[in-house]
């Protein structure tokens, strides 16, 4: 088992700050608490302009994604697998080509999602080192004199537990734990079309779109065209968020969701019924972000269980 | 790995008025002389879509109308509703403007091949059904009865009126219906409830296709379901704010399905249950 010290990693942090941009996530707090995607998926995208392709220059060099933990982690993964199929979006592996991403776990796992290096907790200074991508093991052999190899468990000292009180830590496990059924959540949220919830949602809900800005696996998108002063026209590929009233709106004004109830379902119908279709997931991880932002405090768990109670209810 | 986003600029040699708010577009290549063919010959597949603009402006999804043989050029038909239609309206033959695509999945050929067609088409809905026929003709012998059933809201409105007349004398039947008596006009009026006396066809081994607003439904409650067509043999072309044509932007979603993707053609019993 290869190992870091916490000594160690601030040196090979160090090193790789030399060499690349580095971002530690769990500090970037730029633009509000956008998730990692935004790297790879910004909010706005040049798609092309009048004054050439954006696609034939390289636009940054290589960067380091530090600090992902495990739903971050395997979001991105889910993300990558979303962008592949069907057809493999250019401006994305672009960026992703370009990233070198270290995740940072707590959690004791026999598999780990995604990233090329994870590190995971062992104790207070010292980290277990996955490889996952030869991108990450050649990394680690590069600067291999901050790195050691470990015989057998670690038994010393037990691995730091997830705090059952804090809040975050609390609803992440509790989500964590309904997202290892997949396929129940999809039969749930399907047969809770028309249920009260959604009225009542409708009420609470603003519309505004945050949910799907903070989440790290919305990847809905609008092509916008715009002209400058220059003449210069460009297009962009921009986020947009499923519950905007424009999202299904066509020309003269008609939209096929006309009312934020729909919209609102249609957002758990695309992460829960959709993309368990597509992808054999729930497109959620669990991170907790969107209940976190929510101004209207909406809390996704909340509404899965009280779904999920109802729909057990339905055979009695 | 290419972008996937990046439009062709191809040239418009012909615009025709259609009616007082539809135009028709003929688009022509501006690199190399031809549209690329796919593996079975055609340009496109009856019933795919493309999606037409400019930069600055946007695009829009159309369903190319003219003969999916054709090489040299692809026509659109588009009715002036929002910023894009408005601007295609303004434009001059000899304008060079930007198309991509085809996407989506079109009408399955192979299955229909063998079989009476009857296709409802409602409104702006001729485009796909239009290549349909310009395909059916092209292999005439590998087809049943043919009927074209075409709504329109007065006689004004009825596109590709010279097309109907040669599609006419190529043996497809077509009968024409608008919703309210006008003048000079000696076809049908109203909903087609009547017109079903008039097809004959081998329900067992026929299938119906429509493209046509909401409204429309209502040719398969009182057309096909009369005619006996089961729902696995009618093939609906949906709509759906297509903008990304492949899959990932999300605006086209209907239920599990993406129209640009799994679309735009599904046969009935794929949608009608889903929620929107």
């Amino acid at each position: 088992m290869l190992v870091i010290k916490e000594d160690n990693l601030e040196k090979f942090l160090d090193k790789l700050k030399e060499k690349f941009e580095f971002i530690d996530i769990r500090k970037d707090s730029s633009d509000g608490g956008l998730p990692f995607k935004k790297y790879f998926f910004p909010p706005v995208q040049e798609i092309f302009s009048t004054s050439g392709s954006p696609t034939s220059k390289k636009s940054k060099s290589d960067f380091v994604l530090y600090g992902l933990d495990l739903p971050d982690l395997e979001a991105l993964t889910q993300l990558d697998e979303i962008m592949e199929k069907p057809h493999e979006d250019y401006f994305y592996f672009q960026r992703r080509g370009q990233s070198i991403i270290i995740g940072l776990i707590r959690e004791n796992m026999d598999i780990v999602p995604g990233g090329d290096i994870v590190l995971e907790h062992l104790n207070s200074n010292k980290y277990k080192v996955w490889q996952n991508t030869t991108k990450g093991k050649n990394l680690i052999k590069k600067n291999n004199s901050y790195f050691s190899a470990e015989g057998g468990e670690i038994t010393e000292e037990k691995p730091p537990q997830i705090p059952k009180n804090e809040s975050l830590g609390y609803w992440q496990k509790t989500m964590r734990s309904m997202l290892l059924d997949p396929e129940l959540l999809a039969e749930v949220v399907e047969w809770s079309y028309g249920h009260e919830i959604w009225d009542k949602l409708m009420k609470q809900c603003l519309g505004c779109g945050i949910c799907t800005y903070v989440c790290p696996l919305c990847y809905c998108f609008s092509i916008e065209d715009k002209v400058g002063l220059d003449d210069k026209c460009t297009r962009c590929r921009k986020w947009t968020a499923c519950t905007l009233p424009e999202f299904a709106r066509i020309a003269g004004g008609h939209s096929f969701r006309p009312t934020l109830k729909e919209r609102y379902y249609n957002w758990f119908y695309h992460k829960f019924v959709r993309a368990y279709k597509e992808f054999g997931k729930s497109q959620c991880v669990g991170c907790g972000r969107c209940q976190a932002f929510c101004p209207a405090k909406i809390d996704i768990q909340e509404i899965l269980k009280t779904i999920l109670e109802d729909y057990k209810k339905k055979d009695e | 790995m290419s972008n996937i986003y990046l439009p062709e600029i191809v040239k418009v040699t012909k615009i025709e008025e259609q009616s007082p708010t539809v135009k028709l577009f003929r688009l022509v290549p501006t690199q190399g002389s031809e549209f690329k063919k796919n593996e079975k010959g055609l340009v496109f597949i009856p019933g795919q879509f493309v999606m037409v603009g400019q930069i600055g402006y946007g695009e829009s999804p159309f369903g190319p109308l003219s003969s999916p043989y054709e090489a040299d050029y692809i026509e659109v038909a588009v009715r002036k509703a929002g910023v894009v239609t408005n601007y295609l309206h303004s434009i001059k033959e000899g304008d060079k403007i930007t198309l991509r695509g085809p996407f989506g999945n079109g009408f399955p050929l192979d299955f229909i091949e063998g079989k009476d067609v009857v296709s409802a088409i409602g409104g702006c809905g001729i485009p796909p059904i239009a290549a349909l026929v310009e395909y059916i003709i092209k292999n005439k012998e590998k087809f049943g009865r043919v009927y074209v059933l075409y709504g329109a809201r007065n006689p004004e409105e009825i596109l590709m009126k010279k097309k109907i007349e040669e599609w006419r004398k190529e043996g497809i039947k077509i009968i024409l219906t608008i919703d309210k008596p006008a003048d000079g006009w000696d076809g049908h009026v109203g909903f087609v409830t009547d017109l079903v006396k008039e097809i004959e066809i081998n329900e067992s081994n026929a299938v119906a296709t429509m493209c046509g607003p909401g409204p429309m439904m209502d040719a398969l409650e009182k057309v096909f379901r009369p005619l006996g067509i089961p729902d696995r043999r009618i093939f609906v072309s949906m709509e759906r704010k297509m903008q990304c044509g492949v899959g990932k932007c999300q605006h086209c979603t209907t239920g599990k399905s993406y129209v640009c993707m799994d679309g735009p053609v599904f046969y009935y019993d794929q949608v009608d249950k889903n929620f929107d």
